[in-house]
């Protein structure tokens, strides 16, 4: 089971990851986190929007009420510029963890 | 599956608004998450239950976590409540409002000026309330000094006799010092001249009940009062200067007052002036009053100061049980009365005095009223040009309360300006009334001026005007609706029921304008009424003065008026002298009368007269001749039979068919130890003012001057050119038969007459005035709106024209519109006018308050300028070029 410090740390991480291909609101963020980490990594609205609005606030993402026709307006999160930064040196600086866990570890791709 | 949905904005609402965020971006929270949370409840409900779905998910809401997400969101302050009415968002507002006032002057000018007009009117008139009725006597803690008199309805009499007056003294405990003193005159010889003064006859404690000090010496004490003590004088500080030389040793010295010394104990400070502005001289009374039972002794004034634990309800109800008690013992024994205790200027002044000035107080309002009328029209007549302006501020997020204010604030502007321009108005006004007021003493404390008080009046109602007259329009520019507005190119809706709200305003101002009209309209005819007097004897030419002997030797008195007669007859060019008890007009005595063989049981049934005693000189000097028998002549002397002449109203009053010839009268009432007098002769009724001015032809008696046994003072009238009926001519005279003896209260007959009418003149004048302001008021705001409406008509007016409608027959309808208004509001002010002319009777002199000349001639006068303030814009619009008219928007 993840520790909650490991998940918050990473949280960031992996927003910044899914919203890197196209923007989506903050249900879709949670769905997806979710699903696509088998149900080991969980939010709810009370963890979500900290992490989103602070996000917001450093600038890395941005919020925009979208309307589509027919549908109700929804607030769909991009990354920005600031972003993109952030995500290439979160990915840096996770391979470089990953890889030293594993060289002291001993545990291998396989 | 039920599609079950739940609303979550309350609950998101209600988790979110302790942060107090900015509301939009509260709003944005809540929509966001309540649309996270939906979404999820569908996804959840089906697989858990709706119930348990729906707990998980409101216990989400409660995590800590979110209140940092809600920090994150606090980007912007949320806006407090006061923003509209901030110090800096009320000052744009005047800002705004000056500019704006700035483009129309006409506005500004009428407004100040007509708001001016009210508020200067209504100054005045509470300057003159303030300074007479409730400022009090001018001394310190004055609402601490009392009035003590009898309430005797019966009697005109108020006044407490000397003998009560010293049981009050002793048994009362709750004033601090008690006075009573009558008025009078006396003459002052030695000197340049001698002269006559308005002298006060005292009791110790009236000076005290001031607390004013002499400034040199004391006041009375006690045993000044005393009869057997040398006589003492306390004098004015004018006496002082002017006839003593402002002499710092004068304590002591003696004063010759009516031919006796006096030893001056003391003088009064400048500006000392009670219980009358003229007062020169006060003595002591020093009667006799061991012997003197209740009921007994000459009637004074009784003054009080209330001691500093006692309330006037307690006083009143201790001088209740003294009266009570008094009364057992008077003699004699008539209906007992009781002691009043009020506060002196409340117990001083009539009630109808206060009526009327409070009617006065109430017309100039309506008159401020009026004005306010106005500036509301001219203010919803830039309301409705700014219609657009106001909709689209409404659009850009203005809200109604700041549209509103806005109208308040130019009003408030124009308002302050008034009030300033009214103040300057004012002090004019209070000086002119002062000027007029000094030839005529009303009550003596009167100090009439801007006093700080009248001032803050003359704030609060310039800022009731600015409430008043910015309440209406601000209202309308708040109720209008910003759809129809932008929509509306022609302002057609929204004009048109501001123009119903204008008519409205304009019916009320019609209707206190009548009302102002009417009391006017009385006060003129009654002026009128006055001024046509025919008093049935001649005031031209007759010039008139008062002596008096200090001598009380009647022997010496009798010879210095049989001299007196001789010498004026004698003066070269004199038509008649005339001497007498006093004038024909204003001087007449009151007594009652029995006529001789009739039954007078109870004292009420004997019958009031109005009485002369007059010199044979009196018919020549007045122009009066017999209608019957003959006039009083020489032969009419002490020893002879004495007599009477009679007017035709005592006639028909007392013989009704019978000849008055050869009967015999009495003066005075039961008890009367007056000889009987002979019907002689009679004469025409003759004018006998009163102060009320009621029943001036009242049943008259002349007696014969040379039957009188007492003959200290008397008046004087010469009749002939200016150079014999003059002052100078008729003192070289008295003073050439005694150096000691004055002739004062010297006037023509004219101004004698005149006198008594001023209440009438002076505030049936101010009447007039207010009338006539309001007058203009009135056909000013009837014109402005009815050449509003009509200019806010000139598209219809020219599609009429164009299909035909002839001149007259606009003039006719636009007159139409406003004759209604103008009916409505003559007959609303009519019915409120009558009323109110009632309350103003002390400036109504012979005339009926119903008169319907004065309603026919107020209707006329005010339907006519009304309709003339609706012609002019009517006849302005047949003159528009349908072609232009078409055009306009």
């Amino acid at each position: 089971m993840l520790t909650d410090e490991l998940k918050k740390g990473s949280a960031e991480f992996l927003i910044l990851s899914l919203l890197e291909a196209e923007s989506r609101h903050g249900y879709e963020l949670q769905k997806l986190i979710e699903s696509r980490s088998d149900g080991v990594l969980t939010f709810n609205v009370a963890s979500l929007y900290p992490l989103l609005y602070r996000m917001e606030e450093r600038g890395w993402i941005v919020g925009r009420w979208v309307e589509k026709s027919g549908e109700r307006r929804k607030r769909f999160y991009r990354v920005t510029p600031a972003g993109r930064t952030a995500l290439e040196a979160q990915r840096e600086s996770w391979k470089e963890f990953v890889t030293a866990i594993n060289r002291v570890s001993g545990v291998r791709y396989a | 599956m039920p599609n079950d949905r739940f609303d979550w904005h309350a609950d998101i609402r209600a988790r979110v608004a302790p942060a107090r965020l900015h509301p939009q971006d509260e709003a944005d929270v809540i929509e966001e998450v309540a649309q996270h949370l939906e979404a999820q409840f569908a996804d959840l409900a089906p697989k858990i239950g709706t119930g348990a779905a729906r707990a998980r998910l409101l216990a989400q809401l409660q995590g800590p976590e979110l209140d940092d997400a809600l920090a994150r969101r606090r980007r912007r302050a949320r806006p407090t409540r006061s923003r509209t009415w901030s110090v800096t968002s009320f000052a744009r507002d005047v800002r705004y409002a000056v500019r704006s006032l700035r483009r129309s002057p006409g506005t500004v000018i009428a407004g100040t000026a007509a708001l001016a007009l009210g508020i200067g009117l209504t100054a005045v008139m509470y300057s003159i309330i303030y300074g007479m009725l409730v400022k009090g006597l001018p001394f310190e803690r004055a609402d601490r000094i009392a009035l003590v008199y009898y309430a005797d309805p019966a009697h005109e009499d108020d006044q407490i006799p000397l003998a009560d007056f010293l049981r009050y003294t002793q048994q009362q405990h709750t004033l601090s010092s008690l006075g009573g003193y009558f008025l009078g005159s006396a003459n002052i010889a030695g000197g340049e001249q001698p002269e006559r003064v308005t002298a006060v006859r005292v009791t110790s404690g009236t000076l005290e009940v001031t607390g004013v000090r002499a400034i040199l010496g004391r006041t009375f004490a006690p045993n000044d009062n005393d009869p057997a003590a040398p006589p003492t004088a306390v004098l004015s500080y004018a006496t002082w200067r002017d006839r003593f030389h402002s002499d710092s040793s004068i304590a002591g010295k003696d004063v010759r007052v009516d031919g006796k010394p006096y030893t001056i104990i003391g003088v009064m400070p400048d500006g000392f002036e009670f219980p009358r502005t003229s007062v020169r001289l006060w003595l002591p009374i020093q009667t006799a009053t061991d012997t003197l039972r209740p009921g007994q002794g000459p009637g004074l004034t009784v003054v009080g100061r209330l001691r500093d634990d006692i309330e006037y309800d307690r006083a009143q109800a201790e001088f209740a049980v003294l009266s009570h008690q008094v009364g057992k013992d008077r003699v004699p024994d008539t209906a007992e009365r009781r002691a009043i205790v009020q506060p002196f200027v409340r117990g001083f002044v009539p009630g109808r005095v206060y009526a009327t000035f409070y009617t006065m107080l109430i017309a100039v309002i309506l008159v401020l009223l009026v004005a306010c009328a106005n500036v509301a029209n001219l203010l919803l007549d830039r309301a409705v040009a700014r219609t657009r302006e106001i909709g689209i501020r409404t659009a850009l997020g203005a809200t109604r309360l700041a549209v509103a204010r806005q109208s308040l604030v130019e009003s408030g502007l124009l308002a302050a300006l008034a009030a300033l321009v009214g103040t300057l108005t004012a002090r004019l006004g209070i000086a002119l009334f002062n000027s007029v007021m000094l030839d005529h003493e009303l009550y003596f404390w009167m100090d009439i001026r801007l006093h700080p008080p009248v001032l803050a009046f003359v704030v609060a109602i310039a800022a009731g005007a600015s409430l008043v007259s910015g309440l209406l329009p601000a209202l309308q520019s708040a109720r209008l609706d910003v759809n129809t507005i932008l929509k509306d190119e022609s302002h057609a809706a929204s004009s048109l029921r501001v123009g119903r709200l204008s008519r409205t305003i304009v019916v009320v101002e019609i209707a206190l304008s009548s009302v102002m009209l009417l009391v006017a309209g009385f006060a003129t005819k009654s002026i009128a009424n006055l001024r046509r007097v025919e008093p049935g004897f001649a005031s031209a030419e007759v010039y008139t003065a008062r002596v008096s002997l200090a001598s009380r030797d009647t022997v010496r008195q009798r010879r210095f008026f049989e001299a007196l007669e001789r010498e004026l007859t004698a003066m070269p060019g004199a038509r008649g002298a005339y001497i007498g008890s006093g004038l024909p007009g204003a001087g007449w005595g009151i007594a009652r009368i029995a006529v001789e063989g009739r039954p007078y049981a109870r004292p009420q049934d004997y019958s009031p007269a109005r009485t002369l005693a007059v010199t044979p000189g009196f018919f020549s000097a007045f122009g009066v001749s017999v209608r019957q028998g003959r006039a009083i002549n020489a032969g009419d002397v002490l020893e002879s039979t004495p007599v009477a002449v009679v007017s035709e109203s005592f006639v028909l009053r007392q013989f009704p068919t019978g000849d008055p010839i050869g009967h015999r009268i009495r003066l005075g009432g039961p008890g009367s130890e007056g000889q009987w007098l002979t019907i002689v002769g009679v004469v025409p009724t003759l004018y006998a003012t009163n102060f009320d001015m009621r029943n001036l032809w009242p049943p008259e008696v002349l007696t014969a001057f040379w039957q009188e046994r007492n003959l200290s003072s008397a008046s004087i009238a010469v009749r002939g050119p200016a150079e014999v009926a003059a002052a100078a001519p008729i003192r070289k005279v008295v003073t050439g038969l005694d150096a000691e003896t004055p002739i004062y209260a010297t006037a023509t007959m004219t101004d004698v007459l005149a006198e008594p009418t001023w209440p009438v003149q002076v505030f049936g004048t101010m009447f007039v005035i207010f009338g006539t302001v309001s007058l203009v008021l009135a056909a000013v705001g009837l014109y402005a709106v009815m050449a509003f409406s009509v200019s806010r008509r000139v598209r219809e007016l020219g599609i009429r024209m164009a299909l035909g409608a002839s001149g007259g027959d606009v003039v006719r309808m636009v007159c139409r519109q406003g004759a209604k208004q103008i009916v409505i509001g003559i007959a609303l002010g009519f019915v409120a006018g009558a009323a109110v002319v009632r309350m103003a009777r002390a400036v109504v002199f012979g005339v009926a308050p119903n008169d319907p000349v004065v309603f026919a001639v107020v209707g006329a006068v005010l339907g006519g300028s009304a309709l003339v303030a609706c012609i002019i814009p009517a006849m302005r619009a047949t003159r528009v070029d349908p072609l232009v008219a078409l055009r306009t928007d």
